[in-house]
């Protein structure tokens, strides 16, 4: 049996079962470590689609920096209970089964319309595409023709971090005398100083 | 490669429809963003797999602009969720109810 | 002056221009000059006539034209008068007449703070009235007759802050407003048929195969026309149905009643029946109608006229039946015997009003008979010429009623009607006992007033004297020869010969029958009303019921004001039920569904973002299935 089948088969139920495994985590930090083991099984798939440094960057990115930044966020504000099992809205959990499914079966027609459960990827992706090693071939197109693209997300990514410092700062102190005047005045309410 | 492409999107697709249940199901704020960061991974997939099939890098390259702006939203959007709980003490959606008519 | 005959029309409408505007500034010479205006268009009148005389008698027909008017689709008429005898005898009853009670109207509204305001109406009325005699066509006819309309309704309401006459002139103008919307029916139902509203274009005798439109209207089509125009005449000459708007329009001041509601404006329906009588002979039907509503208003009148107590009411009444005559003598073809009533008519009629309008001014307005009495020894010249009025009316000889009337009625014999020669005889005999009741009832018997009753002054009689010698002198001059007298030579071109039959009893015979019925009616008069003989106050209380049902004339104004009453409710009702459930009911079944519509919406609007989600995740799939479909 050639590798890639192996390798497919054995990780597509991983994933699979990992993402559904997520959703029926009833603890939000297990749920967060089953879409990282989710994200590991995505990222070996990259691999075997001859996108290495995209497997790469996966795991940096994605597996390492953003699931990383949901767990700080999640243990730091401590929002990890259960989360009730009782659904609310009428009908939500049955619709929303049903309409996942319905989702999946329009893919699948539409995939099966489209490409044919029969097509392989041509074979030369290595030598042709990939000349080079995959980074070099993708740093060639990145800074070629994506060149417009790739500075407005380095934009972006800054616009994201001044967003997040003003959204995330706490209160600022009273720095006017008046502001200083009306804390001193309320904190005087709650805490009456000692009597000499 | 042996193993026909539409594999990889019917996974894709399956993990895509699994991202979307979730996001209708749950009730944390911050697991629902998990979901939609499922769904975000399974689109990268089928884009890296299309690539694949089309002897073309364009694919990729759309995935790792994918991957960049996602970060990015991942940090404004728990900036929005920390701000949203601070008010509230709860990050359950079903809490932020008010806009009802 | 044939041509300048449209001086005639167009002197009182200066008249009324210039009282109009500077009526304020002339103060007392405004009545002057109003009625010099009616003067000299008189005697333009009687020049024209001279004129007129001077052709002979086929070729007495000029048409003055003067400018156009209207020119829309087929409709094409310049303003445009038409002499010939018959709008002549108008003219100069209308003029002649007028001017004489715009003279006595100088003296009896002395003082009036409207003074000028008056005479600028009247003269208004004046020309109207000319108007509508001397139109060449049924369009200019009917704006004399809408003016004429509208003056009766601003003089009979000429002293409005009196309630009751405000709501006169209101019900006169709307009662003859229902005759005239018929007549406009008729007007236009001409036109349809005639492609024109020109007399000499509508009016040919006999049947024309060369009628402008090309074909000849259907006998169905004249009757139609016939009877829609004879309900405007009904309306302005206050026949039964439409006649409950005169009694009350004596609110207004007596020479007003004198000129429009005794002598001109009244008769107009009869001169409108004339005028169009070849439309009417057409019909098979239309003529009777006419005939039959002219006796039975003839024969209501005089019974209403009897049980009243206001005299200006009591001689309304006599108009109304007068003027049953008239419609009764045109329903016969006797058209010419009409025309020689209505001069006669106008004659005594305004002769009988200005007197009670002195008897009036000298009592301080007091209308009410039973507080009259004896008045001849204080007004006797007033008194005089009321007995000359009400003898003429009666139709005693030679007096002018006498002819007028008894040719009408021998008419009816002679053509071999019998039973509308009995009813018309009866007519002519409670003519005679109506009218000679308030001559007994007010100048004879004890004195039941006590005021002191001063005699009107000579420049208010003078024209009374002339109109009594018109009341005794009349009848001869116009009438004197039952068959062919003066005024009927003169009419015949218009009326055509009226057919004189010789059947049933002798003219003498006949004469002599009407004599003794007017005599003894009179003397019945006395007997009752003159010669304290008969304790005719206490008639009311020992008959109650024929006494309120003579007093109220019958009740028409109650069956009216109930059918109004109850139809008007009813329709307001049925609308207000509409109005309520439909149309409201309709608006606020749409608010309510809107609003039910909104909550089913809102409902939609929980607040949870989950349900949002599901939502647009639910409409995502579909336009992803219907891609997919496509494609």
């Amino acid at each position: 049996m050639p590798l890639d089948n192996v390798v497919f088969w054995v990780f597509a139920p991983v994933s699979v079962a990992s993402a559904i495994a997520m959703l029926l985590q009833r603890n939000a930090v297990h749920a967060a470590l089953f879409l990282i083991v989710n994200f590991f099984t995505i990222s070996v798939f990259y691999l075997v689609l001859g996108a290495s440094f995209l497997f790469a960057v996966q795991i940096i990115v994605y597996a390492g920096a953003i699931m990383v930044l949901f767990l700080f966020v999640l243990m730091l504000l401590g929002v990890d209970r259960d989360e009730p099992l009782i659904e609310r809205l009428k009908g939500q959990r049955p619709m929303a089964v049903l309409l996942g499914a319905g989702i999946f079966l329009e893919l699948f027609f539409a995939i099966r319309a489209g490409i044919g459960f029969a097509t392989k990827a041509p074979a030369g992706f290595d030598e042709t595409v990939n000349r080079g090693g995959n980074a070099a071939a993708l740093a060639r197109v990145l800074f070629r023709d994506y060149f417009f693209p790739f500075e407005v997300t380095s934009i972006l990514l800054i616009i994201a971090a001044v967003a997040v410092m003003v959204l995330a700062s706490r209160q600022a102190p009273a720095i006017t005398r008046a502001e200083q005047a009306t804390a001193a005045a309320a904190a005087e309410a709650r805490e009456p100083e000692p009597a000499p | 490669m042996r193993t026909p492409i539409s594999y990889f999107l019917v996974l894709s697709a399956l993990l895509f429809s699994i991202g979307t249940v979730g996001v209708l199901v749950r009730r944390n704020a911050l697991v629902i963003f998990m979901s939609v960061e499922l769904q975000l991974n399974a689109v990268n997939l089928a884009l890296v797999a299309f690539s694949r099939m089309h002897e073309n890098l364009d694919g990729q390259v759309l995935a790792f602009f994918s991957m960049v702006v996602a970060a990015a939203e991942v940090v404004v959007g728990l900036a929005i969720i920390l701000n949203v709980y601070r008010r509230r003490q709860s990050a359950s959606v079903d809490d932020a109810s008010v806009l009802r008519g | 002056m044939l041509d300048q005959a449209w001086l005639i029309p167009a002197l009182p409408l200066g008249g009324a221009a210039v009282n109009l505007f500077f009526g304020r500034r002339l103060g007392k010479t405004a009545g002057w000059v109003a009625s010099a205006t009616v003067g000299l268009a008189f005697a333009i009148g009687v020049a024209v006539l001279l004129d007129l005389l001077s052709l002979p008698a086929e070729q007495r027909e000029h048409v003055v034209e003067l400018f156009p008017w209207i020119e829309a689709g087929g409709l094409s008429l310049r303003v445009s008068f038409l002499v010939d005898p018959l709008s002549l005898t108008m003219v100069l009853v209308v003029t002649g007449v007028g001017a004489l009670i715009h003279v006595y109207g100088v003296g009896y509204m002395e003082g009036d703070p409207r003074f000028e305001r008056f005479f600028a109406y009247l003269n208004l009325f004046v020309f109207f009235m000319l108007a509508l005699v001397l139109a060449n066509d049924y369009l200019l006819l009917y704006l004399g007759w809408e003016g004429v309309g509208l003056c009766s309704y601003l003089l009979i309401g000429f002293w409005y802050e009196r309630p009751s006459a405000a709501s006169a002139a209101k019900k006169a103008f709307v009662t003859t407003r229902i005759g005239d919307a018929a007549m406009m029916l008729g007007i236009v139902l001409i036109f349809v048929h005639f492609g024109s509203l020109d007399f000499a274009n509508v009016l040919v005798e006999g049947v024309d195969p060369t009628s402008v439109v090309g074909t000849v209207p259907s006998e169905a089509a004249f009757t139609a026309i016939s009877l829609l125009l004879l309900a405007g005449a009904v309306g302005k000459s206050a026949q039964i149905p439409l006649h409950v708007w005169l009694p009350d329009a004596m609110e207004g001041p007596t020479p007003v009643s004198a000129l429009i509601h005794a002598a001109t404006m009244v008769t107009a329906g009869v001169y409108l029946v004339v005028r169009s009588h070849v439309l009417f002979e057409q019909s098979g039907v239309a003529l009777t109608v006419v005939l039959v509503i002219g006796l039975v208003s003839a024969i209501y009148a005089a019974l209403a006229s009897i049980g009243q107590f206001d005299i200006k009411r009591a001689l309304a009444y006599s108009t109304m039946s007068q003027i049953g005559f008239m419609f009764f003598a045109a329903g016969m073809r006797f058209y010419a015997g009409a025309m020689l009533l209505l001069v006669c008519h106008a004659f005594y009629k305004a002769l009988l009003f200005l007197s009670a309008g002195n008897v009036l001014h000298g009592l301080h307005d007091e209308t009410d008979l039973r507080r009259m009495g004896g008045l001849r020894g204080e007004m006797p010249v007033t008194a005089a010429l009321f007995a000359i009025g009400a003898l003429a009316l009666a139709g005693i000889p030679p007096l002018a009623g006498f002819f007028a009337k008894d040719h009408i009625v021998n008419f009816a014999a002679e053509g071999g009607r019998v039973a509308a020669w009995v009813v018309a005889s009866i007519g002519a005999f409670l003519s005679a006992l109506y009218i000679a009741r308030p001559l007994f009832l007010a100048f004879f018997g004890t004195k039941r007033n006590d005021a002191r009753a001063h005699e009107a002054r000579w420049a208010m009689n003078a024209p009374l004297v002339v109109l009594a010698a018109g009341a005794v002198l009349g009848g001869l001059v116009l009438g004197l020869q039952a068959e062919g007298g003066l005024l009927e030579r003169f009419l015949d071109p218009v009326t055509g010969v009226a057919g004189h039959g010789h059947l049933g009893l002798s003219e003498t015979v006949l004469v002599g029958i009407s004599i003794v019925l007017a005599v003894l009616a009179v003397l019945a008069a006395w007997y009752v009303w003159g010669s304290e003989r008969v304790n005719w106050e206490a008639f009311p209380e020992r008959q109650p019921e024929l006494a309120a049902w003579l007093a109220n004339a019958f009740y028409v104004n109650a069956l009216y004001a109930w059918l109004v009453r109850t139809a008007g409710m009813g329709v307001g009702r049925a609308f207000r039920t509409v109005d309520d459930r439909v149309v409201d009911g309709a608006v606020n079944e749409v608010a309510e569904e809107i609003g039910q519509a909104s909550r089913l919406a809102s409902a939609l609007q929980s607040g949870y973002v989950r349900s949002y989600a599901l939502a647009f995740l639910l409409g995502a799939a579909a336009l992803l299935l219907y891609l997919g479909l496509r494609f």
